[in-house]
């Protein structure tokens, strides 16, 4: 059983009058420790898979079910406790606060939830979460006095800092030159590695999803290929 | 509730031409009521203090007994229990002063004026002397011969007279009947007619000669007392320790209805039937009855205060409903980014809401430091002021006092109501999908 699957899943938007199928119908399933990627050209799905996935929204028909909860059904604060406790969020603009500088904006997950570790061992976390990003001389800047790369950077290691199964980036190298987002992909790859968590993003960039052993690709809301390194898992479902 | 508390203090600083602008129009408010509240409290020392220095004391002691003849007169005669009750409150008197009075016509050569006459026991009220600014004369030669009398300078410069000449005064003794005497004029004062009281001095002795009393009897009993809030206790004490066993209970305190020469008097004699007694019946009045109308004013003053700060702080409000609405549309992607990491739609709400509560706090405070410096620079400029408004005033000074209990009051009012103003956008910004949220471009 996959620690992400999806069934069925069918996601259709209202948009006045018109009625916009997003999603039509995708089934697949992520291992736990995959670095996965969802790869298609725009409107082709991507982002509303991944926040279906990250429990930000919900299906309009089908099954999603992460690591082991059917998310259909849950209210607004089992949706949130798990996310909180089972998922990370890598945003394709950052979305760091701008009022916290870099130890904080880590931090700041950790403190949402009721079981928060120890202090020290919170300290201790971060500061191994800013050192893995390369971002130890920058611990006290606030988002504003960093690069583009930095805040991604900065982004990851939040994403990290709860120890979440599963990381979910939607295009984090599309604000990015080539260069950086391939070692923001890099830094990624390295996490996944490290700590064996879930790394799921969305991309259109053929180029970076090369580093993925499992990619998903979707064109008008359906799967054309789902790929994963060491062989072929299927097609059109 | 840290980090919520954190993120909205940090936000204030976010905007700080928009957070100064808003919290400067909460600190006008609060400005405006603690000012308010600040000179009606003052105002009301003051005139306590005025009243409390123009009636010569805090604890008022009058004595009431029947003559022969069937005629109630005010006096009060040696008194052990009197002298007892002295003693044993000494602590908490602070002076005090027996003395006797009389309107009387005074009059010298062809002119003649009325005017307030104390009788005094210069040698029981040593301070008295020390209190009177002198314009002419010396006041110690009041001491030299009994029926030496100091007169208020307008007074002299009415009837015409000079240090050392004597002039005629006619009155009536306690029972009614005219009575003349001669005072001899030994010093003048500075008037203190602004303060609604222009009195001349004599010896007690004398005047209780002219008013048909014996030496050592005198009509008021004045008590100045160390600790002001405490006066009404202290008064009771006195009025249960001088009630006479046939007087029977009181049920509340005798109301000040009427007032002689600036001293209020029992209204006791405006009775219906009054069966006469034997002795004395001591009548025990204090500072704050003679307050209760004033103090009725200031109530109406700071509740009109109080409605002005609430019309300013819903003007406000508006404001910051709409700053609030503003903000919420800002802000939207973080919202969703708080919201997509695990923070409850009661925090993201909480985030908001401590905003307003600091703008409130801030404004508050900036109010507060405003008053305090106006207070302080309106304080220390001495008005020349009409005499009528010197009752209001100390030495020409406005004084503001203002109570710990209105700030915390006024403060609370300006949370709540910036709580109030906050609640809406606060609730929208909760209910916001994070998915909605995320994917706006703000």
């Amino acid at each position: 059983m996959g620690i992400v699957e999806l069934h069925n899943v069918r996601k259709v938007y209202t948009l006045g009058k018109a009625e916009v199928h997003a999603v039509r119908g995708v089934t697949f399933s992520i291992e736990k420790g995959d670095f996965a990627s969802i790869v298609g050209p725009s409107g082709s799905g991507k982002s509303t898979i991944l926040n279906l996935i990250g429990c930000i929204d919900q299906p309009t028909d089908g099954v999603v079910s992460i690591n082991g909860t059917v998310t259909q059904g849950l209210n607004d604060k089992a949706l949130t406790r798990l996310r909180h406790e089972t998922l990370g969020f890598i945003f394709q603009s950052f979305n760091l606060i701008p009022v916290l500088n870099v130890y904080e904006n880590i931090e700041f997950p950790l403190l949402l939830g009721k079981d928060r570790p120890g202090k020290k061992e919170m300290r201790e976390w971060i500061e191994f979460l800013v050192e893995a990003v390369g971002l130890a001389d920058h611990m006290h800047h606030k988002s504003n006095e960093l690069s583009g790369g930095q805040r991604q950077r900065v982004a990851i290691a939040r994403a990290l800092a709860t120890k979440p199964q599963i990381v979910l980036a939607d295009e984090p190298t599309a604000n990015l030159d080539s260069k950086t987002g391939q070692s923001i992909i890099e830094l990624m790859k390295k996490m996944n590695a490290e700590l064996n968590t879930t790394f799921i993003f969305s991309t259109h960039d053929t180029t970076i999803m090369d580093i993925a052993d499992h990619v998903i690709q979707l064109l008008d809301g359906l799967i054309v290929e789902d790929t994963k390194k060491s062989a072929k898992v299927g097609s059109l479902s | 509730m840290f980090l919520t508390m954190k993120v909205a203090f940090r936000n204030i600083s976010r905007q700080k031409k928009r957070s100064f602008l808003l919290a400067g129009a909460i600190a006008f408010g609060m400005l405006v009521i603690t000012l308010m509240n600040a000179l009606t409290g003052g105002v009301v020392g003051t005139i306590r203090d005025n009243f409390s220095h123009a009636l010569g004391g805090h604890v008022f002691i009058t004595g009431q007994e029947w003559t022969d003849a069937g005629q109630m007169i005010m006096k009060i005669r040696p008194d052990e229990n009197l002298d007892r009750l002295l003693e044993e409150n000494a602590t908490q008197i602070e002076a005090f002063t027996r003395r006797s009075q009389a309107m009387p016509t005074m009059i010298f050569g062809s002119k003649q004026t009325m005017q307030m006459l104390y009788g005094v026991d210069f040698t029981e009220e040593d301070k008295l002397l020390d209190s009177l600014v002198v314009t002419q004369g010396r006041l110690a030669d009041v001491l030299v011969e009994e029926n030496a009398v100091i007169l208020p300078q307008p007074v002299g410069e009415r009837l015409g007279v000079q240090v050392g000449e004597t002039i005629l005064i006619r009155l009536e003794t306690l029972t009614g009947q005219q009575n003349v005497g001669e005072l001899k004029v030994v010093a003048f004062i500075e008037d203190q007619e602004e303060l609604g009281l222009s009195a001349a001095f004599t010896s007690r002795s004398y005047l209780n000669t002219l008013l048909g009393m014996d030496q050592h009897e005198y009509q008021i009993l004045n008590m100045f007392v160390t600790d002001l809030s405490l006066v009404d206790s202290f008064a009771r004490i006195f009025r249960e320790g001088l009630r006479t066993p046939d007087e029977g209970e009181e049920e509340a305190e005798p109301q000040v209805a009427v007032m002689v020469a600036g001293v209020p008097l029992d209204p006791l004699a405006e009775a219906e039937e009054i069966t006469p007694w034997e002795g004395t019946r001591y009548r025990v009045m204090h500072i704050n009855q003679i307050m209760e109308a004033v103090e009725l004013v200031v109530g109406v003053l700071n509740r009109v205060g109080l409605v002005i700060f609430l019309i300013l702080l819903v003007v406000t409000m508006v404001g910051i409903t709409n700053t609030f609405r503003m903000m919420m549309i800002e802000r939207t992607k973080e919202i969703g980014t708080m919201r997509a990491f695990g923070m409850h739609q009661k925090q993201v709400k909480n985030i908001f809401l401590w905003e307003a509560t600091f703008l409130g706090l801030l404004g508050c405070v900036g109010g507060l430091v405003l008053a305090g410096v106006i207070s302080l620079i309106v304080g220390n400029i001495t008005f020349d002021a009409d005499p009528s408004l010197q009752f209001f005033l100390n030495q020409g000074q406005v004084v503001f006092d203002v109570s710990l209990a209105s700030v915390i009051g006024n403060t609370a009012i300006v949370v709540l109501i910036s709580l109030l103003a906050a609640y809406w956008p606060a609730r929208a910004a909760a209910r916001m999908s994070p998915m909605k949220a995320l994917s706006s471009h703000t």
